[in-house]
């Protein structure tokens, strides 16, 4: 990766999970944020009414099991799922896919993320 | 008499004041987590009630997911600057104030004066200190349907107030419902001063409707709004109030556009075959249901562009009034309709704005 088409972000020590910074990246504004101890970017615009995705809370996904007929669906937070919503509606997504998590047509742009020497860089293409 | 402490003492209803912080700790997952984040202490509501055992499933919190402000109803309620903030938030430049408290009212039974008197108050507090014709902050008067008389007296205090520019009926747990001729002296008046009768459906009795028992707010939230102004609409069109009143300007508010094309199918189907039972209509109820008014919110912009279409189609470009219900957690950016592409850019503006301009004579 080449100096010109990544974005410095920041110290990566300077994170804690759950935190979300913006860059810009070229046209796009982006947010970095750090969940279960990973750095992921995402675009900062909601595909449905443009709200700041990336100012929304992260957070594991909640999945549920049926056992069988009369049986109640059991609910459990799934660790290795994680989503982030957006703070005017709701709209959730993967953050590791950026898919709508209830209707995967919809895709939030998602950048790939280096840590060199303790720096966070987005990878701008 | 005897001392107690020589005796056995059994008190039968002693109430622990527990408190959801206390208890939370202690809870299963997923629900611990689900507690921690359904947003107990913006409720708004004391006594430690929270989002994890709501009224209502119309619980809106969805566990914490949206911090939005104002999902969560402060307590400390809106000011004007609270509502020019907003409109500047969302490029409005005139808004129609419905009060919130209100659409609660269809869940009360008691026969006393208190919708009167919130009314009353409302009304007061709304002109003196919030309506702003000069800032485009007009307001819709609540009527206390349920006695007539009230509700006229409402009309007699709003008659000379530029601010007012319509009334709203609640349409959730109106009974009888509201084509009955029992509202005919409000819609009279209405129609005489030339108020707009907004019919909004509210969340009263959203646990009630269809079907007692449901779950989650996906699904009282699906049809509970729908159900009262769609069962609402039925009865304004086969008891002829459109007939009774023709100068009368009628909206329906808040259950989006796809049910309608569903709604007046239906109707005119019943119609063709027990005509005789609505002899005030001199043309198919689906017909005057298509001349109300129909405010936007929420679209479903989630459905098919051809199903859009159709739904813009029938009920006619020129009566739907964009709605915002902000700054309720599913507010409509003026986007929902300026993005749609098969309107033209003068059907845009007028579902934007100038219909509205014509109705409420603004």
């Amino acid at each position: 990766m080449s100096a010109e088409t990544r974005v410095e972000v920041g110290p990566a020590a300077d994170f804690e999970d759950g935190d979300a910074e913006l860059v810009q990246v070229g046209r796009a504004e982006v947010g970095v944020i750090k969940a279960d101890g990973k750095f992921y970017a995402l675009r900062n615009q909601c595909p449905h009414d443009g709200g700041p995705v990336c100012e929304g809370k992260v957070e594991p996904r909640l999945v549920g099991e049926w056992g069988g007929p009369g049986e109640r669906v059991e609910q459990e937070y799934d660790d290795d799922q994680c989503i982030i919503s957006c703070p005017w509606h709701g709209w959730s997504f993967d953050i590791e896919t950026g898919k709508h998590i209830g209707d995967d047509r919809y895709v939030l742009p998602t950048y790939e993320v280096v840590v060199e020497d303790g720096v966070v860089y987005v990878n701008a293409e | 008499m005897i001392d107690p402490s020589e005796h056995l003492v059994v008190d039968c209803d002693w109430h622990y004041a527990d408190t959801f912080t206390q208890v939370a700790p202690y809870m299963p997952e997923p629900w611990k987590t689900k507690f921690q984040k359904s947003g107990w202490g913006g409720t708004g509501v004391k006594q430690n009630l929270s989002a994890f055992f709501p009224a209502s499933t119309g619980n809106r919190f969805n566990y914490g997911k949206i911090e939005r402000e104002f999902s969560e109803y402060p307590d400390g309620g809106d000011d004007k600057q609270d509502i020019v903030e907003g409109m500047d938030h969302l490029d409005i430049d005139v808004t129609l104030q419905i009060s919130h408290l209100i659409l609660a009212m269809g869940g009360i039974s008691a026969d006393d004066r208190r919708v009167e008197a919130f009314v009353e108050g409302y009304i007061d507090y709304m002109l003196e200190e919030v309506l702003d014709p000069d800032e485009g902050i007009y307001g819709l008067a609540p009527m206390p349907y349920h006695d007539i008389d009230a509700s006229l007296d409402v009309l007699d205090r709003i008659e000379d107030e530029e601010a007012f520019v319509g009334v709203v009926m609640v349409t959730a747990g109106a009974s009888p419902p509201l084509g009955n001729r029992k509202y005919d002296p409000i819609y009279e008046r209405c129609e005489e001063e030339g108020y707009p009768v907004v019919y909004h459906t509210g969340g009263s009795g959203l646990d009630d409707y269809v079907r007692a028992g449901y779950q989650d707010m996906i699904e009282t939230h699906t049809l509970g709004f729908l159900e009262s102004n769609m069962s609402q609409i039925v009865s304004v069109a086969c008891q002829g109030v459109a007939e009774k009143f023709p100068d009368l300007e009628i909206v329906f508010m808040e259950s989006g556009v796809t049910y309608i094309p569903g709604l007046v199918s239906r109707i005119n189907e019943e119609y063709l075959k027990r005509s005789e039972e609505a002899p005030l209509l001199e043309k198919k109820p689906g017909d005057y249901i298509t001349d109300f008014y129909f405010g936007t919110q929420p679209l479903e912009v989630s459905a098919r562009p051809d199903l859009l279409e159709v739904c813009f189609d029938m009920i006619g470009t020129d009566r739907m009034l964009y709605a915002s219900d902000y700054p309720h957690w599913d507010f409509d950016s003026p986007s929902v309709i300026t993005d749609l592409p098969m309107l033209s850019d003068e059907d845009r503006k007028n579902i934007l704005g100038q219909n509205a301009v014509e109705v409420f004579d603004l």
